[in-house]
């Protein structure tokens, strides 16, 4: 599926009023896809929470930058910088000491959103693959399952990235069962 | 079935009942897991480990209240209150109008202790030092209408007092009074961890006397620290007995509940 159907897809599935969906890609094109994703959905005047777990948030505010995409009012919760000792001043980001932390993840979605302007908000969630690093499998189950729970009662449309070769039958089904769309590869 | 039966509300309370009017935090997720708040007037032990964020806990508690037009009043016990005001201004919920206006009112312990006569060269308070002493507690919120107030730490306080009973007796007359002011009251306790169990107080009998415990801690995740808090005990309201990961953000400490780490791998208290 092409980074374009992604995109059709996901704004279908935003329409249909689903809240939650779990979306691969490939590893050869997850990143330049989920710049590409989160461009689409600003341009739809939609606000987002983005969560990165695999790079620093300053690197993607660059990719989108360079992508023109509207950046007003998006905001970054970054599982990265502080680990690598990168930079943590941007005012759009909240930085979370270490990836175990998984709890604060959830704390700094709820502070991120009082800050959102737009009606109609996402969260992007960059990658599940990038906290299995860190976490063994029933604890990445555990977290994906309130993490998923907590934004439904939130009702903001989120969207759990994966990376299609490295995510296993076990977590497959387990996103699957949360989810109420599964889109890409 | 009848109508009625069918579209009144299931009460999540099993006790049923009327509820006690509470004191509200005003801290994230603190008051969800209270169900509204610490019930007015009850003395609360904060009881937790060095480091766990009690301090913190409690100056919200009482900035919060200040906040809303209540007068609030915290006892410093370990520290000297000048160094206590600097660090609130690291806070970035702090006010320090509140000071000011009288509505946040910081007191250090070994001043009282000075006016009142009661120090001691062996640091143990008589029985009239300890008269004297709540008397003072008293008329500070008496004459100031203070209802919100913290010690810190009681531990302190139960040091210079000379045997167990002693220690029932002044936290018993503490809480009877400040009840009857319908001030909301929390005593600090410092703890400690021994052979992976967190005692409530250093005494042992703090907690016996108190309307509530709530216990803060340290767990080493994988190396890493994280603070927590569960509410062990409190009179007067449904709580949650779960336990919550409590981390300071910008705007004030907020409550999450902590994930279970698949039960037991790589979590321990500290």
């Amino acid at each position: 599926m092409s980074v374009a159907d992604v995109a059709k897809s996901v704004i279908k599935s935003i329409n249909n009023g689903d809240t939650l969906a779990t979306v691969g890609l490939g590893a050869s094109n997850f990143h330049e896809g989920t710049i590409k994703l989160a461009t689409v959905l600003l341009g739809k005047k939609l606000g987002g929470i983005y969560i990165t777990t695999s790079r620093p948030s300053s690197h993607i505010i660059r990719e989108l930058e360079d992508a023109k995409a509207n950046l007003n009012d998006l905001y970054f919760v970054d599982l990265v910088s502080m680990t690598v000792g990168g930079s943590t001043d941007d005012a759009r980001s909240l930085y979370i000491e270490s990836p175990t932390m998984l709890e604060s993840i959830l704390l700094n979605i709820t502070l991120l959103e009082r800050r959102l302007k737009s009606k109609r908000r996402f969260v992007m969630f960059d990658s599940i693959n990038g906290l299995s690093i860190y976490s063994e499998p029933k604890v990445l189950k555990e977290f994906i399952n309130v993490l998923a729970n907590s934004m439904r009662i939130k009702s903001i449309y989120s969207m759990l990235m994966t990376v299609k070769e490295q995510t296993g039958e076990d977590l497959s089904a387990a996103l699957e069962l949360l989810s109420d769309a599964v889109i890409g590869d | 079935m009848a109508k009625d039966d069918v579209t009144t509300p299931i009460s999540l309370d099993p006790r049923g009942g009327r509820p006690r009017e509470k004191c509200v935090t005003y801290i994230e997720g603190i008051d969800r897991i209270l169900n509204g708040g610490l019930p007015v007037g009850n003395i609360i032990l904060l009881a937790g480990t060095v480091g766990s964020g009690k301090t913190t806990l409690a100056m919200e508690f009482l900035i919060n209240g200040a906040k809303n037009g209540e007068t609030c009043c915290y006892i410093s016990v370990t520290e000297p209150s000048s160094k206590m005001l600097s660090n609130l201004q690291t806070y970035g919920f702090f006010d320090d109008s509140l000071v000011k206006e009288g509505k946040l009112n910081i007191f250090d312990l070994t001043v009282i202790n000075d006016r009142l006569g009661v120090e001691r060269l062996d640091g143990t308070y008589t029985a009239k030092d300890m008269e004297a002493l709540l008397g003072a507690f008293e008329d500070i919120v008496d004459e100031l209408g203070v209802t919100r107030l913290v010690v810190d730490s009681i531990t302190a306080v139960c040091y210079q007092l000379p045997d167990k009973g002693s220690i029932r007796n002044f936290i018993f007359r503490l809480s009877q009074f400040l009840s009857t002011f319908g001030c909301t009251t929390m005593l600090i306790s410092e703890t400690v961890v021994d052979s992976n169990v967190q005692t409530y107080s250093i005494f042992g009998v703090e907690e016996a006397v108190a309307d509530g415990v709530v216990l803060m801690g340290n767990i080493v995740r994988q190396g890493d620290l994280l603070r927590s808090l569960q509410v062990v005990k409190m009179r007067g309201t449904k709580h949650s007995r779960a336990r919550h990961l409590i981390e300071l953000t910008p705007v004030g400490l907020a409550v999450v509940p902590l994930l279970k780490w698949g039960q037991d791998g790589g979590q321990a208290f500290t």
